[in-house]
């Protein structure tokens, strides 16, 4: 079985220059714990569809845990893990998804295919040139959950 | 057109009916098959006399006589056939209707020209001209007398010969140039031709091939393959041996050629794989060409095999990508060296909580940053919880009161509530009773409504002297009936 090992990134220096560095295709980065059990299944998928999308798209993981990483984790107000931020050429995307946060995807994805769907949206959207994209996943595959302000 | 007609009327005036009838009868014939007009007609013999078959026939005619032209130039010029373009050379002989197949000759056409001049064509050729009407004059365009034959096998034998004696003295130029200057253009020809045939790529005549191909009629007509063949044997010798342009003359029917000398290039060419003059052309220019930012375009364009990869400059994030293109380009080239860049660098991140433009967000996170930074370690209460002070009460702090007790400038004093009656009165008493009263807490007077005070002021005004310092009695409350009652 051909498992692609994805990436996982612990310090700042690193999430910089891989933000940098991937020109012109979509940058996936899971913001998790690995021994998480929903981080584990949505790393699975993940793993398992990096391939299907290497050609558009580039993957990686970012421990939470880490010091240097808390910084980021300020930045994208991120709070419930998994967490999935999109990037292209150094540029935030956010996606419309339904849910109330639309900078990040939160939670698992059901299939592969949900994956590569969402990745795709957000690459035509950002050869378009827009920064927001609508998901193309029907809501009942969109994790739900609730957003609160500052754990009020 | 006269079709078979019926029996005439006969003519009344006509003194013999009969031989009239006869002679106005007109057969009426089965139906045949002309070959020339490719057609069934009931005509019979008149056929061949109508113009469209006259027509056809020239047509029909021109058509074999440029397939049997190569023949004749075989004929004249004989060269050696091989094997493998043998099968390529077959004629179909309208006349005998057979196939002539060049497999087991050695010479080109040498079974055409042998059929040719054959009896059995003679008498079929011969037939034919009966049946679709050409004149005699065709005979002798469609076949090889016996006088030519003869030439001809001479001329295949001194072949044989001299490509026997050639084959054992190979590079002896001096014998080639002998033969050049004694022998005939033919024997040129061919003794080249046998000089090619040891060294000649089998790729070769090829080149000349399609072009000739391209160059004469475009007929599939299989004597014309063989004598394209023939003629780009010769051609190719002509190629590598002669040094400067020739034009060979062709028999009739194909157009002057000239042969160009295509000296040997370096690099090689289609057939032996060599990557075309222009890829490298461009290699050399990227090469040469110093970093320029339309260069760095070009060049990660032209690594991009075949698809236009010219991006949609409306992309997100066109000119990050394009900027660090060049950066790493660069980079790779070693020219640049690697920048440390700034470890407080953040994405453009438009943050959850925020509104407003991505700018803003940073610099709001840019701000808490700060803040945090300043503040050290964190208090236990992020936020004090302070009671809740009404504004009169901040209002009233503002004023200095010199009176009340000095309170601690971060902490209010909880008060008790104090009505504006009170407060008043209070205000009165403090003005009246400054020496008295110590600074104390209020004394809180019993309640006495206005009605009681009235009676106590109408008490007061008369009786000042008397009861000076006496403190007002309280009395029970009587009622006025009761105080009637009393009374009584």
């Amino acid at each position: 079985m051909s498992y692609l090992l994805l990436r996982t990134l612990t310090k700042k220096q690193e999430v910089d220059s891989i933000i940098r560095d991937t020109i012109d295709k979509v940058l996936v980065l899971r913001f998790g714990r690995s021994p998480d059990q929903a981080c584990l299944l949505l790393d699975d998928v993940l793993a398992k569809s990096a391939r299907e999308v290497s050609k558009f798209a580039s993957i990686a993981l970012v421990d939470i845990d880490s010091e240097d990483i808390q910084v980021y984790i300020k930045y994208f107000d991120i709070s419930l893990i998994p967490s999935t931020v999109f990037f292209f050429n150094a540029h935030h995307m956010k996606m419309d998804s339904g849910t109330a946060d639309h900078t990040k995807w939160v939670g698992v994805f059901r299939q592969k295919q949900d994956f590569i769907d969402v990745v795709e949206a957000i690459f035509r959207g950002a050869m378009k040139g827009k920064l927001i994209v609508n998901c193309p996943l029907p809501p009942d595959r969109i994790p739900k959950y609730q957003l609160l302000y500052k754990d009020i | 057109m006269a079709a078979a007609k019926s029996e005439t009327i006969p003519n009344p005036s006509c003194t013999d009916p009969s031989k009239k009838d006869e002679k106005k009868r007109k057969k009426v014939s089965e139906f045949e098959y002309c070959k020339v007009c490719k057609l069934n007609h009931d005509q019979g013999q008149r056929h061949k006399y109508f113009p469209s078959h006259k027509k056809s026939l020239s047509i029909f005619f021109s058509k074999f006589q440029t397939k049997l032209s190569d023949v004749g130039f075989f004929l004249r010029n004989p060269s050696l056939l091989r094997s493998e373009h043998a099968s390529r050379n077959r004629v179909w002989c309208v006349f005998c209707d057979m196939d002539i197949d060049e497999l087991g000759s050695e010479f080109a056409c040498e079974n055409a020209i042998n059929h040719l001049a054959s009896a059995d064509h003679m008498k079929n050729l011969k037939h034919f001209l009966w049946k679709y009407g050409g004149g005699m004059d065709f005979i002798d365009k469609f076949r090889i007398k016996e006088a030519e034959v003869a030439k001809w096998k001479k001329k295949c034998k001194s072949l044989k010969s001299e490509a026997e004696s050639s084959n054992k003295a190979p590079d002896d130029i001096h014998n080639e140039l002998n033969y050049v200057n004694t022998t005939s253009f033919n024997i040129d020809n061919t003794n080249i031709y046998s000089v090619n045939s040891r060294n000649s790529n089998s790729v070769m005549p090829l080149q000349c091939h399609t072009n000739e191909y391209q160059v004469s009629h475009s007929g599939l007509s299989e004597v014309a393959n063989a004598g394209l063949y023939s003629a780009d044997v010769a051609s190719s010798s002509a190629l590598e041996t002669h040094s400067g342009t020739s034009s060979i003359d062709f028999s009739t029917g194909m157009p002057n050629i000239t042969q160009i000398f295509v000296p040997e290039v370096a690099g090689g060419n289609v057939h032996t794989g060599a990557p075309p003059p222009w890829f490298d052309a461009i290699e050399e220019s990227q090469l040469n060409v110093g970093p320029q930012p339309v260069l760095g375009s070009f060049l990660s364009s032209s690594n991009n095999s075949g698809k236009s990869k010219k991006l949609n400059p409306k992309r997100v994030g066109a000119a990050w990508a394009e900027r660090r293109k060049m950066e790493m380009e660069m980079e790779k080239r070693g020219e640049l060296v690697k920048k440390e860049f700034d470890a407080n660098w953040l994405p453009n991140f438009g943050r959850v909580w925020q509104s407003g433009s991505r700018k803003e967000s940073r610099k709001e996170f840019e701000f808490e940053k700060q803040n945090l930074s300043k503040v050290g370690s964190q208090p236990a209460e992020p936020v004090e919880i302070l009671p809740y002070i009404s504004k009169r009460i901040k209002s009233e702090e503002r004023q200095p009161l010199s009176e009340v007790e000095s309170q601690p400038a971060e902490t209010v004093k909880i008060q008790p509530y104090i009505s504006k009656r009170m407060e008043f009165e209070l205000g009165k008493q403090k003005l009246a009773k400054v020496e008295s009263e110590p600074a104390g807490p209020v004394k809180i007077q019993p309640y006495i409504s206005k009605r009681m005070e009235l009676q106590l002021e109408k008490q007061k005004l008369p009786k000042v002297e008397s009861e000076s310092a006496e403190p007002i009695k309280i009395q029970p409350y009587i009622s006025k009936r009761m105080q009637r009652d009393g009374s009584k």
